[in-house]
């Protein structure tokens, strides 16, 4: 019992996102039951979100650097019209036996480019020094530009047969690519827990001065996370394409606002350098099952959209409520006044420029 | 007596090195076009060009008075669709149609969605960007919950804002065709001066620069930043809403979920004009010469022969590169002064 308390005083924001994913799983096994929790439902559940996870777990890393990055729609789409346009016979002409090589050849293509976009993205945050929003602005306007001018809006068809199966083979009753997916969050939760990399990220997020002053090359630092989102984005590419066996420009496009909203639902704090990988699986899970519940229930596009962004404030109100309630926590100090909370609260810097 | 140029006369300042560089690439765009295409220069094309960028310039103040202030605002297309629609609805279920009235309530509830974001922002000191996105999904999904979302073609449109649509302030004959100026110019340059005034010429306009400058030290020194939010996110709904009634009765259609989507576009050309993201820096003219950018970008591509998809390539490249040279020249700086500020 004493454990159980402890561990969810440790983490509160985990406890009451896991609190709230057992009640949403009641109140849908009881409203939805079998419709929902059916193994096929839950096999098209679990193709469903890793198209999105490996984007939510980019925009985590992102998040824990203290940025954003508003490109990796765009760059997933990117990847993916490469992929496609290697494997669309429009280059090379598909045959049986070639059918292989490019196959390969594909998945590749769409890692070099998320790789390549997510190494642009961090060169002009790093090595320019502009601001993460903008720099990423800029470039999910110049790869939408780039998928555009390389397709003119047109729908890239994958011709090799095999690609498309990607999507839809499974080892016993779980999906390939869910597995992968699973893969990636254990990888960059090892990454962030317990490499050295991992520990930069977090310090970054919580203060890049102090981080520069410790001796680290805190651009490296930047280039490798970056570089580490374009890998996730370049494998999101690949698997929105497989699972449309074709690729067109802005097809991930309303991921964008879902992958911002899930990372803020698991508790990561957009100032950076706070946030954990099991609460961003919990916060994958439950968007899911409430989006799988919505189009049960034949919810407009309109009314989930309305429904995300009041899910996001509210998140964002109660963050807010959870934060503050610890800062009074320690009862034996008299709480300071809430100028003060609010300065350290944020990342001091050694000398503050006028920006 | 120090002899000053044309440009700082009018505008009492020098010209920052972004709207020089802004400039030049418009300029050396234009020759490039022209010489390709002769036809390009015409009155014809301009008047287009003025009227179709009448609306996003609109928005492109509010949006600047946002990133002045410190913040960053995707709600706008959101707010400029939603009070637009609900306004013209309202008006058809009253079952009259008065131009003022529309513009009105419009304008009324652009400011009231403006607010809502204010007190968000302020009460529980969260970042913008977050929660903007999250109201401009909501604000606009609860406006298709609620009113539905259907469209309205030149018939069903109000008579008055089919009106207000063909206004012109002037037109010009030619042998076959003719074209007209649009009023939507004289309301652009109003809320240009309008702009202008509030942020240059008041207290509150100061206050808005502070703000963005440094917060800490704004709210020391005894402002109230409740009251700037309040204003900054206001006025930027308030434009909206009236780019809302410009836009549907320029395109005399009214389409509820047109618009959403552009808004990054717009932050993009405004930034590019200099507008810092940290706050504190920004002019009115960066904000126009980007928008004219996206535009000429926009309209002037089959010019050149290359088709409205390379559209974003170029404006994606060339807002990189100024980008780049704008935020380089900034860390340069910082190298040289020793500062070692985290962002």
């Amino acid at each position: 019992m004493r454990s159980l308390r402890n561990l969810v005083l440790r983490d509160k924001e985990l406890a009451v996102l896991v609190f709230m994913t057992a009640c949403v799983i009641l109140v849908l096994y009881i409203t939805l039951g079998q419709r929902l929790f059916s193994p096929t439902g839950l096999q098209s559940m679990s193709v469903q979100v890793s198209e999105f996870g490996f984007l939510a777990l980019a925009m985590a890393i992102a998040m824990l650097t203290g940025g954003i990055d508003l490109s990796v729609a765009a760059a997933a789409s990117l990847a993916g019209i490469m992929a496609a346009l290697v494997m669309s016979g429009q280059i090379i002409p598909v045959t049986d036996e070639n059918s292989g090589i490019l196959f390969a050849l594909g998945i590749v293509a769409a890692l070099v480019t998320g790789l390549l976009c997510g190494l642009l993205n961090g060169f002009l945050i790093a090595k320019i020094s502009v601001p993460p929003i903008l720099a990423t602005l800029s470039t999910m306007i110049l790869f939408a530009g780039i998928g555009m001018a390389i397709t003119t809006g047109q729908s890239v068809p994958v011709l090799v047969p095999s690609f498309a199966q990607l999507s839809t083979s499974a080892v016993g009753n779980i999906p390939i690519i869910f597995i992968m997916m699973v893969a990636a969050f254990l990888i960059v939760a090892f990454v962030l827990g317990r490499t050295r990399l991992g520990r930069r990220i977090y310090l970054f997020g919580e203060n890049e001065v102090a981080l520069r002053f410790s001796g680290v090359r805190s651009e490296r630092v930047i280039l490798m996370s970056y570089a580490l989102i374009g890998i996730l984005v370049g494998i999101a590419g690949i698997i929105m394409t497989s699972r449309a066996n074709s690729m067109r420009v802005g097809v991930g496009d309303s991921y964008l606002l879902q992958a911002i909203l899930v990372v803020v639902l698991a508790g990561f704090n957009p100032f950076g350098g706070k946030g954990r990988i099991i609460s961003l699986a919990v916060g994958l899970v439950l968007l899911q099952l409430l989006s799988t519940a919505f189009n049960a229930l034949m919810f407009s596009p309109y009314a989930k959209n309305f429904v995300w962004g009041a899910i996001l404030l509210l998140v964002m109100v109660l963050n807010h409520y959870v934060r503050h309630w610890r800062l009074r926590q320690p009862p034996e100090k008299p709480s300071p006044p809430a100028s003060i909370d609010e300065e350290e609260s944020r990342p001091s810097t050694i000398l503050v420029s006028d920006r | 007596m120090q002899r000053r140029s044309l440009f700082r006369r009018a505008f009492d300042r020098p010209m920052t090195s972004m709207e020089k560089y802004l400039l030049a690439i418009i300029l050396v765009y234009i020759v490039i076009v022209a010489v390709k295409n002769p036809q390009f220069f015409s009155l014809e094309t301009l008047f287009d060009m003025i009227r179709n960028g009448s609306g996003i310039m609109i928005l492109a103040l509010g949006v600047l008075v946002v990133l002045i202030s410190g913040g960053i605002d995707v709600s706008f297309t959101a707010i400029a669709i939603v009070s637009g629609y609900t306004s013209v609805r309202l008006m058809k279920v009253l079952g009259f149609d008065n131009l003022l009235f529309v513009i009105l309530v419009a304008v009324v509830i652009g400011a009231a969605l403006g607010s809502i974001n204010a007190l968000l922002i302020h009460f529980f000191r969260l970042p913008t960007l977050i929660v903007t996105l999250g109201t401009a999904s909501a604000f606009h999904g609860l406006m298709a919950i609620v009113l539905g979302t259907k469209t309205y073609t030149a018939i069903d449109v109000p008579q008055s804002m089919l009106d207000f649509g063909s206004t012109s302030l002037l037109t010009i004959s030619a042998e076959r065709s003719q074209y007209s100026l649009s009023v939507f110019f004289l309301i652009v340059l109003a809320c240009i001066v309008l702009t202008w005034f509030l942020l240059y010429r008041t207290m509150l306009g100061r206050t808005v620069f502070a703000i963005g400058s440094n917060q800490e030290s704004a709210s020391r020194i005894g402002i109230s930043l409740l009251r700037t939010k309040l204003f900054v996110y206001c006025y930027s709904g308030f434009l909206s809403g009236l780019m809302g009634i410009i836009y549907f009765s320029g395109l005399s259609y009214i389409n509820p979920v047109s618009l959403i989507g552009t808004e990054l576009m717009i932050i993009a050309a405004v930034v590019i004009g200099g507008a810092k993201l940290t706050g504190g820096e920004g002019t009115i003219l960066g904000a126009v010469l980007g928008i004219i950018i996206v535009q000429l970008f926009q309209s002037t591509l089959v010019f050149l022969g290359l088709g409205a998809s390379w559209n974003n390539l170029f404006f994606g490249s060339v807002l990189m590169v100024s980008l780049g040279v704008m935020y380089y020249r900034q860390r340069q700086l910082n190298k040289r002064s020793l500062v070692f500020s985290s962002n």
